[in-house]
């Protein structure tokens, strides 16, 4: 049984749909920052809706760290959760956690954006609300499996 | 340990790979096909993908005559900013220009063309622009251009922008009836259509944009540091023969400033 799985270790394994859906929104957010990171580069327009004010919160201070724009920070990020996610799915139950630890953190700077683009630059940015709703789905998804256990679980528990 | 099993457990691998690969060069083509303005950190606000050229071709309209200028008309060295009112990255560059027109006073020749550009979130650019033009016409476009960039925060998303300048007209002293007079009439307004129409012959498509001699200047190089370099190589290049004197004639029109 070198391949076999303990039974808590099945009981502690997320649902498969949680790290599917997970897998997905990891790629949302990579393609929206891979856009804005592009963007942050070549200086080109940003299509902006009329309650949004992109190049005001894109050009903002706040828009990078260290001269890096926060967008490649986020790409990276979405990669590594892509990449967590994905191999939760394909059943290393670690990597779920390590997710979780990462999204919290991504929640958490996610909070201070949002509070920045409102209290701060006074405008927002459409595609980095995108990020935000991805990243906060993200670790509603993770909470959600602190409570929600494979249907497997409990026929491999028994 | 069957090959099945570590073949499943590659597969994750695999598409990580893949997906990055993807990611990459997703990201490269991207970037080849959108560049725009190279190596820009911070961007100027663009308007359309349009690129502009980097020299003032000689056959381009005049713009708005006289211009709101500065400084010296025989200057060696002209600055030519387009900008607009709604722009952040305008109002966070008006202070760069002011220092530098304080800087060199006479040896430069510094003119401001109306560029509002008619973006959704600049709804508010062109009648600004035209609020300039009309204290312009009471000889006091900068002080209300001052105004306008150094209060852009406050009025660009008030509901009552236009009693926000008129305070601002009555502020600097404008005859506020006539201005508002001004405002409505075709005077100001074919000010800044005129400076549009060389904005749109010139493919500027973001702002702020700024030529020094008729040289397209790069956004990053728009800080008093990287200004005065660009000024100065200017200045050497008639030094030391027909440097503008300290008393050269300033500018003569009733939009003249220091």
């Amino acid at each position: 049984m070198t391949n076999g799985e303990t039974s808590d270790q099945v009981a502690s394994r997320p649902s498969v749909k949680l790290p599917i859906a997970a897998v997905l929104l990891a790629l949302v957010g990579l393609a929206d920052s891979i856009y804005l990171t592009v963007h942050h580069y070549t200086a080109t327009p940003v299509p902006c809706g009329v309650v949004f004010d992109c190049e005001m919160v894109l050009t903002s201070p706040y828009a990078e760290i260290a001269g890096i724009p926060l967008a490649a920070f986020g790409a990276v990020s979405y990669f590594v959760a892509f990449s967590l996610a994905l191999l939760t799915a394909f059943g290393d139950r670690r990597m779920w956690k390590l997710l979780g630890i990462q999204v919290t953190l991504m929640a958490v700077f996610t909070g201070w954006l949002i509070y920045a683009q409102y209290f701060l630059i006074h405008a927002w940015c459409q595609f980095c609300l995108i990020s935000a709703g991805t990243t906060l789905t993200l670790f509603a998804l993770y909470i959600v499996s602190i409570f929600v256990k494979p249907r497997s679980a409990a026929g491999a528990s028994s | 340990m069957s090959k099945p099993n570590e073949k499943k457990s590659n597969t994750p691998i695999f598409i990580i790979g893949a997906v990055l690969i993807i990611a990459v060069l997703g990201g490269i083509w991207f970037y080849g096909s959108s560049k725009a303005t190279p190596g820009g950190i911070t961007k100027p606000t663009p308007a359309t993908n349009t690129p502009k050229p980097s020299q003032i071709p000689a056959n381009a309209p005049l713009g708005a005559q006289p211009p709101n200028q500065a400084g010296s008309p025989t200057a060696s060295v002209t600055l030519e900013e387009f900008a607009d009112f709604q722009c952040p990255q305008c109002a966070a560059k008006h202070s760069v220009m002011n220092e530098i027109k304080s800087m060199y006073g006479t040896r430069i020749h510094f003119i401001f063309r109306e560029n509002p550009l008619a973006i959704p979130a600049h709804d508010k650019s062109y009648d600004a622009a035209v609020a300039a033009e009309a204290a312009g016409m009471q000889g006091k476009f900068w002080d209300m251009q001052n105004l306008l960039f150094s209060n852009q925060q406050a009025w660009t998303a008030a509901p009552t922008y236009k009693q926000i300048w008129k305070d601002y007209a009555q502020k600097i002293g404008l005859d506020v009836e006539k201005w508002e007079t001004d405002m409505a009439g075709l005077g100001a307004k074919t000010r800044v259509n005129a400076d549009l129409d060389r904005g749109k012959a010139l493919g500027v498509n973001s702002t702020p944009t700024l030529y020094i001699n008729k040289v397209n200047i790069d956004f990053n190089d728009m800080t008093v540091a990287g200004l005065k370099t660009l000024i100065d190589a200017e200045l050497q290049k008639v030094a030391p023969q027909k440097e503008a004197p300290a008393g050269a004639p300033a500018a003569n029109t009733a939009n003249s400033n220091k």
